[in-house]
């Protein structure tokens, strides 16, 4: 007290002050906090109680009608379906081959910055201007079937019944599977730079140990690197399972605003995205946003119980 | 970026693991290592070659797999820019507002935020600091809807208040706050205390001395929401539904549904093309800002 009292002859004037201060600085920020993220997650739960009209605000209290409705619709199920099974094949593959490109870029090669570089670009551009790409590259006359077909491939495709000018994305019976490996390709630059960070941080004396102790490299991948990287697992399979539940991008631009083709493309967000700008139904559209907030709760909540707690950084 | 304070994942180059070095016949496999690496190099880039190259063929030269166009034209940009509307100009001028308004705002907001928050002492610091970063567990789908409805109640869905909309939603990312705490936490705090000592006051303290003590952050939190807000999809496609008001993404998108254009492929490739250069030229110059980035938004799990 004493020597805190004689160092600042006035404490409780500068405290006030740099208080002051500190509630100036961060007022916007916590401003459009409180209102866009802290205020609207609790109205979100509200609205979608209500059959609200977006002009006069909510006409009847429902309940839970809104989210029995949305449950016991067979497009909203479809979407779901989509949806799980777009995030169950794509979160593995892009956490393979992330893993792949990580371990290869870690090792001592010549022109390690340069790869780098290369396999991590896919990931910077737009969603749109990927996608926009990959329908050009995947359309009936587009570069993927006129290489192929320059290959000779196309009798092995036709025995899966793919003809000459198969059109991929307009199909519904592949559609969804392009979009996923469209992803995979773009986010696994992604997925790597993160492995990439936890590669570095394994110790190289653990190597020279298990070297030591007569471990070849495989041994070693699978006994030291694999469960050290346990951490990141978490982390990657956490963001890639909560960015996966929200594909909306991809399915619009590839499909269409309805799910075209035929749902396949549906996706939970696309189908909120629906309810609120196309048909104008605020409550209902809310109701659908809660019931993926809580699936995506649950999965992070499952993911943490089988990769155990989460990293240290 | 040497302290490497911004992130808290190891920066890339710290130490590589050596493979154990064994078997000789290590020779040709490394060749094979090599080939495979620059095939997959290549696969990488192929699809933005192929996308330029389109630009400047004509439609019925679009679709023949040929790497020089034949005849080389202009037809495809001219059509961008003076056919297409909103014209790619026009697109571009969208985003570059929308994306530089949001940058400036998280770098300045960010800042002064991350500042109070590593070292002003309030009451409530904590508390309102995990209340920042609770926000990033709040899926945007779930905000949709109640941010919609405040914004058509105060007249963001139409004219102008569509920029404005997408504005606000995009203005300040708790990422960026907590990017520029983490950063300004490491710096030593004798600096503030010898200008406090010469009579600075607060603000004078914070723009004079730590902001450009800052810089390394303040231009990984700019590359990072520049690029965010350049490609950003979801909150454009919501509430920017007046045609003049799309962004270079949002311009793809209604190209695309556009009556009969689906399949004129050399305008619709030049405007991938301007959509996606100034990232790339962002990448080449500061790609290390993108990994810090990268690792930074790794918050958000």
């Amino acid at each position: 007290m004493s020597v805190a009292g004689r160092s600042n002859p006035t404490p409780r004037i500068g405290a006030r002050r740099e208080a002051m201060a500190g509630y100036a600085l961060i007022a916007i920020p916590m401003l459009l906090f409180l209102v866009l993220n802290i205020g609207s997650f609790l109205y979100a739960a509200y609205i979608s109680t209500w059959k609200w009209n977006i002009r006069r605000g909510p006409q009847e209290f429902l309940g839970l009608e809104n989210f029995q409705r949305a449950l016991g619709d067979p497009v909203f199920q479809q979407a779901i379906w989509n949806t799980v099974y777009y995030t169950v094949l794509w979160v593995p593959l892009t956490m393979i081959l992330g893993l792949s490109l990580a371990v290869v870029v870690n090792q001592r090669i010549r022109g390690q910055t340069f790869f780098r570089a290369a396999f991590y670009f896919p990931a910077i551009a737009s969603s749109a201007a990927i996608t926009t790409v990959w329908i050009f590259l995947m359309a009936p006359d587009g570069l993927f079937n006129e290489v192929r077909g320059a290959l000779g491939l196309n009798p092995l495709f036709e025995a899966f019944g793919f003809g000459p000018s198969f059109n991929w994305v307009g199909n519904y019976r592949t559609a969804m599977n392009t979009v996923i490996l469209l992803n995979v390709w773009t986010t696994a630059g992604t997925f790597m730079l993160f492995y990439l960070a936890s590669l570095q941080s394994i110790s190289r004396e653990v190597y020279e140990a298990a070297a030591i102790d007569g471990a070849g490299p495989r041994q070693a991948f699978r006994w030291i690197t694999l469960p050290m990287l346990r951490p990141a697992h978490f982390f990657v399979a956490t963001v890639g399972v909560i960015g996966g539940l929200q594909l909306f991008d991809q399915a619009i631009f590839a499909g269409s605003p309805n799910g075209d083709p035929a749902n396949s493309l549906m996706t939970v967000v696309l189908y909120l995205y629906n309810a609120l700008v196309i048909q104008i139904d605020p409550g209902y559209a809310a109701a659908v946003g809660v019931i993926l907030f809580v699936v995506i709760m649950t999965a992070t909540l499952v993911q943490r119980r089988i990769f155990g707690s989460a990293p240290a950084w | 970026m040497s302290q490497g304070a911004a992130t808290t994942i190891e920066p890339i180059g710290t130490p590589r693991v050596a493979p154990p070095a064994r078997h000789p016949s290590r020779g040709w496999r490394r060749r094979l290592a090599y080939i495979v690496l620059v095939g997959y190099a290549l696969l990488m880039m192929v699809p933005f070659a192929w996308t330029v190259v389109t630009s400047f063929k004509t439609l019925p030269d679009s679709t023949r797999p040929t790497l020089i166009p034949d005849p080389f034209t202009l037809q495809g940009w001219q059509y961008a820019i003076q056919v297409l509307d909103p014209s790619i100009v026009r697109l571009l001028l969208n985003s570059l507002v929308i994306a530089g308004a949001v940058t400036i705002s998280n770098v300045l907001l960010g800042s002064l935020a991350g500042y109070a928050f590593a070292r002003l002492r309030f009451r409530g610091r904590e508390v309102l600091f995990i209340v920042v970063l609770a926000t990033l567990m709040i899926p945007d789908q779930l905000r949709l809807v109640p941010v919609y409805i405040l914004f058509s109640g105060i007249g963001l869905t139409r004219d102008l208040g569509q920029y404005v909309a997408v504005f606000l939603l995009l203005a300040i990312s708790a990422t960026s706050i907590f990017l520029l705490r983490q950063y300004f936490l490491t710096l030593p705090k004798d600096l503030e205390e010898a200008a406090r000592i010469d009579g600075a006051g607060h603000l004078t303290t914070f723009w004079r001395v730590m902001m450009p003590l800052a810089s390394p952050a303040i231009a990984a939190v700019a590359v990072l929401q520049f690029q965010g807000a350049w490609n950003g999809f979801f909150w454009p496609v919501v509430f920017l539904t007046e045609r003049e008001h799309a962004t270079l993404p949002l311009g793809l998108y209604l190209f695309r549904f556009a009556g009969g254009f689906a399949t004129n492929w050399p305008p619709l490739m030049a405007t991938v093309v301007i959509a996606t250069i100034p990232i790339v030229v962002l990448y080449v110059f500061f790609q290390r800002y993108f990994v810090e980035g990268i690792a930074a938004s790794g918050v958000k799990g």
